[in-house]
């Protein structure tokens, strides 16, 4: 089977502004390769600027990337062609309180996507719309509501919602499960599943919780200073760490299983 | 004798003529040198808790407890001016936010300075500045900041997150507090600099006795380092007891869910599996259930659970459930040390 997302020697770098023939540029992230394919998670961990958000940027397109290329189901994407990117990338942030217009209802709100990227008239979109807060366990009804009616579990539901209701094939989760309480982050983490279940969607999760990843993902790349350092099946590069970086991630984080011994 | 003893504290606050319990009736008690964890989810009152503690809650809430001992001494007999003396003395506190809760406009010299007691210092007024300059230079050495000079003369933005709460933790530090309660130290930080607070915090108990109380939403975060931990729920007392006690035979239903539902607490748990989760939200304040207040979410509810149930004590395992997990009659088996 092809991969659905392949990514070639993407890479960024900022210029500098400074004299004309004095440029200078930081590279923030090398030129980097990976492939996910439908129905598959892929993880990416790395320590503070180490450019997983920036990856992720880049994929969604809020960025151009400065090189490489990404394919979709085999088909290059142009830097310019939003909408192609928007239909089948999609993106939900950290902080659900503060990603949702708090003047818009949560018709509006999802009414938008739908109305910039689809011919549906009015009553099809308010259809689509009800059966996709009902897929992510909301009631249809919630829809004339505004955004802070809702408790922060619900505001991540709404983000999924509005990320899933264009039928997009990669969802891109930037930390989006790190702010949320643990019994609500294990509800979101069923849904997750359960999507990517029924919609064969794949998932480029970035997060510091090593737990979810060794419980979600199916492979992971290892980010440092903007290159990959290991990549591999995460269960065995979680078993098994070769390179330092990925080393201290995990130990920093496995003596968190078993309590204190006396 | 106890360090801190709390029996039924309660935290009120009055909204339009209406009363809404934010903290009900939560006890709790900590010995010298130990480190507790306060584990609750969001709205669950562990940083009123830890507020009222301070006492730095305003005038909005009302807290009423039981008994409320500090070291033996009765704080709740005490004129408010001498309970202010007796805990800024002995309790300090750091925060979650360490780059919010310094003051931007001030470099961290000046910071670090002004928290030292004048007390502390010996000799003359002319050498005064001299000495606190050296004491808070030692105090950045205890937290474990080499670069001292560049440190000091910094303001909190040129700093990263880890190096500015190692700087409240010196901060707190400079009065030689006998507790230190941490509300939520390393919310949304890194792993690495997660493991270097935590592994700084326990080397201060370790070395200077120095009791800590560790306040987190995430059960998995904290059990490393904590001696023993209290469990909350929206503001109700749940469960209580050492660590492997809660993380390897948790009585209560709510506890059991959060031990389930961390994924690396389950490592037997197949990759890709559901986790197991209690159904429903947190509810908000103006809208608590009555009665135990986990009610509507618990598997285990039944008609009784309508009254609020009273606390257990189970060979130093309280818990606070009209239906425990493991039944109070027979008893109870040592608990392994060091279970997963």
């Amino acid at each position: 089977m092809s991969d659905l997302l392949e990514v070639k020697d993407l890479c960024k770098s900022y210029r500098h502004k400074s004299y004309w023939f004095n440029r200078k540029e930081t590279s923030v992230l090398a030129p980097i390769s990976f492939s996910v394919e439908a129905n598959q998670t892929l993880a990416v961990i790395g320590e503070t600027g180490s450019g997983k958000s920036t990856l992720a940027k880049l994929l969604v397109g809020a960025e151009p990337a400065s090189g490489g290329c990404v394919y979709l189901n085999g088909q290059a994407l142009k830097s310019t062609s939003y909408k192609q990117r928007c239909q089948h990338i999609r993106m939900i942030f950290q902080d659900s309180g503060t990603t949702l217009n708090p003047s818009l209802t949560i018709l509006q709100l999802l009414d938008e996507p739908l109305k910039l990227n689809t011919s549906l008239d009015e009553i099809k979109r308010k259809e689509l719309i009800r059966t996709t807060l009902q897929k992510v366990g909301l009631l249809g009804d919630h829809m004339n509501f505004y955004p802070h009616m809702f408790s922060g579990g619900q505001k991540q539901r709404i983000s999924l919602a509005r990320a899933i209701i264009l039928q997009p094939q990669v969802i891109i989760l930037d930390e989006a499960l790190a702010s949320l309480d643990p019994s609500l982050r294990s509800q979101m983490i069923n849904l997750l599943l359960d999507l990517q279940h029924q919609m064969g969607l794949a998932y480029i999760l970035i997060s510091h919780n090593l737990g979810i990843i060794r419980h979600f993902s199916d492979n992971i790349i290892v980010l440092s200073q903007g290159e990959v350092v290991e990549s591999g099946k995460t269960r065995d590069v979680m078993n098994n760490p070769q390179h330092k970086v990925t080393k201290k991630l995990l130990m920093n984080q496995s003596f968190q299983l078993k309590p204190k011994r006396k | 004798m106890n360090l801190l003893d709390i029996r039924n504290l309660s935290i009120e606050l009055i909204h339009d003529d209406q009363r809404i319990l934010a903290v009900d009736k939560v006890s709790l008690s900590m010995k010298e040198g130990e480190v507790r964890g306060v584990v609750g989810e969001s709205g669950s009152g562990k940083s009123l808790l830890a507020q009222a503690l301070v006492g730095v809650l305003d005038d909005k809430w009302h807290v009423h407890a039981d008994r409320f001992h500090w070291r033996g001494v009765d704080l709740l007999r005490l004129s408010i001016d001498e309970r202010k003396a007796l805990l800024s003395r002995d309790v300090a506190m750091i925060f979650q936010e360490p780059m919010a809760c310094l003051d931007p406009t001030t470099s961290i010299g000046e910071q670090l300075t002004e928290a030292i007691d004048s007390s502390q210092l010996t000799g003359y007024f002319w050498q005064r500045k001299k000495q606190r300059q050296s004491a808070a230079i030692k105090l950045l050495h205890k937290v474990g900041i080499k670069n001292h000079q560049a440190c000091l003369t910094s303001y909190p933005h040129q700093l990263t997150e880890a190096l500015c709460q190692r700087v409240m933790i010196a901060i707190a530090l400079a009065r030689r507090p006998i507790l230190l309660i941490a509300d939520e130290p390393t919310a949304a930080m890194e792993n690495t600099n997660e493991g270097q607070i935590f592994r700084l915090l326990a080397s201060l108990n370790q070395l200077k006795n120095m009791s800590i109380l560790l306040i987190s939403h995430d059960l998995e975060t904290i059990t490393h380092w904590t001696n023993t931990i209290t469990v909350m729920y929206s503001g109700q007392f749940v469960e209580a007891g050492t660590t492997a006690q809660i993380f390897g035979k948790p009585l209560h239903p709510y506890t059991r869910a959060l031990v389930d539902s961390s994924p690396s607490a389950n490592l037997h748990l197949p990759a890709k599996s559901r986790l197991k989760t209690l159904p429903g939200s947190i509810p908000i304040l103006q809208h608590l259930p009555i009665g135990c207040r986990l009610g509507p979410r618990c598997p285990r509810a039944q008609q009784a659970c309508v009254k609020a149930p009273t606390v257990t004590n189970f060979h130093g395992h309280k818990v606070s459930c009209h239906f425990p997990l493991t039944p109070l009659k027979s008893t109870p088996k040592k608990t392994r040390k060091g279970t997963s």
